[in-house]
């Protein structure tokens, strides 16, 4: 026995199949024994791919054995958000809608994650279609915080954020139209990335708010969330995404760089706003004087129009979703009402009993603000504050290299103790700017509440396309928090051994 | 109902025209890299984009774009430097996104327009004052284009089990995909056109283009190219608009023609007796020779039109439009002038021979293999003969041209030899000589055989002199006959005028 997955990095479990310390079907299944042992309490699978996982490693360990050269994710342990597309998988959304899907192809994010070698361990839980904050809309059952299961991970990647918590996978990817993968990890105490817009490919993954969503990584170590940036831009930009952009590089190269001299920025405002726990607030404050202790120099910026952020996120955001969302209508695959005499019979109410509240509420709403007379005063004064907000991001990242914020107001609440859909899309305010100027953005934990224990994390916001220069700073803040490669302790050792 | 020409004589039709023209010489759909092609089994050519599977994402064809930029140079519009996709918003199988993607209040061309050369009698349609007419009744109507924009096809539906194959009463309803994601391009002119001609002439004249651009089969048949009309009328004079119709399946030159005859008949009709036309649209029935309406519209559709935010706006570069202006081929306008002046061809002669980009190119690869005196023949036989046969090649047409010219061949004879011929490799020369047509012009074999046909018909030479010139022709038809159809007919014709008038 080496040990326990627990403990090893991601370029640890690569270095070891490779060099031949442990198999990548033993790694394969150190994981499944995990699932099997964890998942019961934080329900973060929607499914467990145990064939795709066996067949992969045992592709990996053949390749070996034939003297191949292995990827840098070589039997890493993965697994996928259910929006994600994986032949030989399911693709539910967490929706009844499409919970009869398979995969009628692989989404080229995780095409180009078991291209690297790694493993694909399932599908995780998420809010429904990635509505959500909490994971608690998913139509199959919620998922629990791994650090305290009466409480909610996170959402909506809320399955990608307690899988890797718990230690039931090294990685997962989640997706983050409006902080779906830095609150989640925030929440659980991991770390979490939103690359800029277009780093990613976004073809296989289903759309919600198209000119929003962005894939990303979540790790328990800034440098596993590297490895997996590298594997994710591997190959280029994506010709099945018009919106994709090349940006292959080694976001390993400068994570150990210094960060003495350089600027970072805090928006005094945004601490001293209704609503932000005084514990996330210190841990914030203290987060600003560990990067100044490296060296960094911390600056007030401002994002005068972030106010008016949540406004136009949910204008967007619920459009571009009623749009997208169009195509669910029970003609062509998911779930089609039985015994239905007409086709708008069976469109209408494969409609109405395939969806959940928030789904039907986001698309109502997006029917609404697109309609004629309607559109003009709000679809369009949205994105007049999209063009400001964006340009308040470039006046503040002339003069700073990130800025740092919270990534949720609060730690993790108890399920059902936010019901009011308004106040969760309020609690949306640090993380959906980002989304909205399409620029970089990382939640790094930083410690644990003073007051309820739950992790905290600290977000970094880096300028478009400067991902690789965010992961620097992110890395810097690791360094000089004591959270790097935590585990869930709960989980700690519980299953899992190699 | 009163005629046509009656009824714009107290009426000015205002028309406008919205055509559709699919892509169809492009190797892939609009969106995904699927074939484009109607003739497979149904649902052979699909793929998650345009099946609008969970995830998929559009990447747009760029050869497309190509095409409705040179369509747009074409037809003298705008190349507008910024313009974007839209999706339009609609609940029905035949579009599996449950949108369409097309374009916005921007369109890829825009502000065009075509010139249309009206003659004949479709000119007396249009009355003065609106229009500079010639002293010959012809005139040239400015046609305004507002724009060209481009959008996807929807899939086709086949309803089982109900009435001509309507979605009422059908038991089942197939969708074939193939044509789902088809590039269309959507021309909308302004209200120009006053009359049926001209809107049947732009019509020709657009396909024409289309034809010479290579964009498109331009079939109407197959409905590559598709055509509504919208019509109104007003009392000569006014100058604001009456309320308009639409008229659908439009889908040859005939039917545009008449079914906008007809709708302009039909709308004075109700205005005389008081009424007032009802916005809607109608559908003309060809057998029936009438439009029937297809459905009110009281309100307008709300297709949530947005900007696409999967596609990026397209910025086309200047060398971008230049690597399409470098790429177009001669016009038919051009083309027809350039026959005018280096041939000397009739104008009509020559808008017959360019309308067709395959004929024309045909008739020059001919013209270059004969003698300058054989053009007119030539021609001739291009615009009266050629066109009934399938596959004459360019050595054929010349050589019978050639025989024509020198009168060894009838006409009547050259219909002969092309029916021989066409479809082989056959010598025209060859077939003639083997079937012994070839004409005598042998002026003193043929001499003898006018002078006998004289001696025995006397009573129509006394009719001859006595002012009755026509009976030259029956003397004729006398001189092929005892010639075994041998001679030429001219030759007979000269030498008994000689000899009569002698």
């Amino acid at each position: 026995m080496m040990g326990s997955l627990d403990a090893l990095s991601a370029r640890q479990i690569a270095t070891g199949v490779t060099r031949g310390d442990f198999s990548a079907t033993e790694v394969a299944q150190a994981s499944l024994d995990a699932i099997a042992s964890r998942d019961g309490k934080t329900q973060a699978f929607l499914q467990v791919s145990e064939e795709l996982a066996l067949a992969a490693a045992a592709r990996t360990d053949a390749a070996r054995a034939a003297g191949e050269r292995l990827g840098p994710l070589a039997g890493v342990p993965v697994a996928f958000k259910d929006n994600m597309n994986l032949v030989g998988t399911r693709t539910t959304c967490a929706s009844r809608m499409l919970e009869p899907y398979e995969s009628a192809y692989t989404a080229t994010c995780v095409q180009r994650m078991l291209d690297a070698g790694a493993t694909p361990l399932g599908k995780l839980n998420m809010d429904e279609f990635a509505f959500g904050s909490t994971t608690d809309s998913s139509a199959f059952h919620p998922t629990n915080n791994p650090w305290d299961l009466t409480r909610v991970p996170g959402g909506s990647s809320g399955g990608s954020a307690a899988a890797v918590t718990a230690g039931e996978v090294t990685l997962a990817l989640g997706s983050d139209t409006g902080g779906s993968i830095r609150q989640p990890a925030s929440l659980c105490g991991v770390v979490g990335m939103k690359p800029s817009y277009g780093v990613v490919s976004r073809y296989g993954v289903v759309a919600f708010g198209s000119s929003l969503d962005q894939v990303g990584p979540i790790g328990r170590r800034v440098e596993d969330v590297a490895l997996a940036m590298n594997a994710l831009t591997a190959g280029g930009r994506d010709r099945l995404d018009a919106t994709s952009r090349d940006c292959t590089q080694d976001y390993l190269a400068h994570l150990e760089d210094p960060i003495e001299g350089r600027a970072v920025g805090v928006i005094p405002a945004l601490l001293e706003a209704e609503g932000l726990a005084p514990e996330v607030r210190s841990a914030i404050e203290r987060a600003a004087h560990k990067l100044a202790d490296a060296g960094a120099r911390i600056m007030e910026v401002d994002l005068p129009n972030m106010a008016s952020s949540i406004a136009a996120y949910y204008v967007l955001a619920s459009c571009e979703a009623f749009s997208n969302l169009a195509r669910f209508d029970g003609v062509r695959y998911g779930y089609q009402e039985p015994g239905c005499a007409t086709l708008a019979e069976q469109s209408s109410l494969s409609r109405a009993h395939g969806f959940g509240p928030e789904a039907k509420r986001r698309q109502m709403l997006g029917a609404y603000l697109l309609s004629s007379g309607v559109y003009e005063r709000y679809y369009l004064a949205a994105q007049k504050v999209r063009t400001l907000i964006t340009a308040d991001y470039q006046r503040a990242f002339a003069q700073v290299d990130a800025i740092l914020m919270p990534a949720s107001p609060t730690v993790a609440w108890e399920h059902g103790a936010i019901s009011d859909p308004a106040a969760l899309y309020l609690a949306d305010v640090y993380t959906i700017s980002n989304n909205i100027a399409g620029n970089c953005g990382i939640s790094v934990p930083v410690g644990l509440g003073t007051d309820s224990g739950m992790p905290i994390g600290a977000q970094l916001q880096g300028p478009t396309f400067a991902d690789a220069s965010l992961l620097t700073f992110a890395r810097a803040l690791e360094r000089a928090c004591d959270m790097e490669g935590v585990v869930a302790p709960a989980f700690v050792g519980k299953g899992g051994e190699l | 109902m009163r005629r046509l020409a009656d009824v714009l004589e107290d009426w000015e039709a205002v028309i406008g025209l919205e055509v559709h023209t699919a892509l169809t010489t492009l190797e892939t759909k609009m969106l995904c890299g699927c074939r484009l092609s109607h003739d497979d089994e149904p649902n052979a050519n699909v793929c998650p984009i345009c099946l609008g599977m969970p995830g998929a994402l559009p990447v747009p064809n760029e050869k497309a774009i190509e095409s409705i930029v040179m369509a747009g140079l074409a037809t003298n519009c705008e190349v507008m430097r910024r313009s974007m996709f839209y999706r339009k918003h609609y609940f029905y199988p035949d579009m599996a996104k449950n949108f369409q993607t097309t374009q916005g209040p921007v369109a890829f061309v825009m502000h065009g327009h075509l010139d249309l050369e009206v003659s004949g009698e479709g000119a007396c349609e249009r009355l003065g004052a609106t229009v500079d007419k010639r002293p010959d009744g012809s005139y040239v109507a400015p046609i305004r284009i507002l724009r060209i924009h481009m959008e996807e096809d929807a899939a086709k539906m086949n309803h089982l089990g109900g009435a001509e194959g309507r979605i009422g009463g059908a038991s089942e309803s197939l969708i074939d995909y193939n044509r789902c994601g088809t590039p269309l391009i959507e021309l909308v002119t302004e209200p120009d056109l006053r009359t049926p001609e001209e809107a049947r002439l732009f019509m020709e004249k657009l396909r024409q283009t289309f034809l010479a651009l290579g964009i498109s089969d331009c079939s109407m048949e197959k409905g590559s190219m598709r055509c509504d009309g919208n019509v109104s009328l007003r009392r000569r004079g006014d100058t604001h608009f009456g309320t308009k119709t639409e008229l659908k399946n439009l889908n040859s030159f005939k039917s545009l023609h008449d079914a906008l005859a007809y709708e302009i008949c039909r709308q004075a009709e109700v205005l005389e007796e008081g009424g007032a036309v009802r916005q809607e649209t109608r559908h003309w029935e060809p057998s029936r020779r009438r439009t029937v309406v297809m459905r009110v519209k009281e309100t307008a559709d709300d297709y949530r039109f947005f900007p696409d935010p999967d596609l990026a706006p397209f910025d086309l570069s200047d060398e971008f439009v230049e690597r399409c202006r470098a790429r177009m081929p001669e016009l038919p306008d051009a083309r027809r002038d350039r026959y005018m002046t280096t041939w000397g061809l009739r104008r009509l002669d020559a808008e017959k021979l360019v309308a067709d980009p395959a004929t024309a190119s045909f008739f020059e690869a001919v013209a270059a293999q004969v003698e300058p005196s054989v053009m007119p023949t030539l021609v001739n036989v291009m615009v009266n003969l050629v066109p009934a046969f399938a596959a004459l090649d360019e050595a054929q047409v010349a050589s019978v041209s050639g025989l024509l010219a020198e009168d060894a061949l009838t006409f009547a004879q050259a219909r002969e030899v092309f029916e021989l011929v066409d479809g082989t490799d056959a010598d025209p020369v060859r077939v003639v000589d083997e079937r012994g047509m070839r004409q005598s012009t042998d002026a003193d074999a043929l001499g003898a055989i006018v002078d006998e046909v004289l001696e025995r018909c006397e009573s129509q030479v006394q009719q001859y002199h006595d002012g009755n010139e026509k009976v030259v022709g029956f003397l004729v038809g006398q001189c092929m006959r005892a010639s075994k159809g041998s001679g030429n007919p001219k030759m007979f014709n000269q030498l008994l005028v000689r000899r009569l008038e002698a």
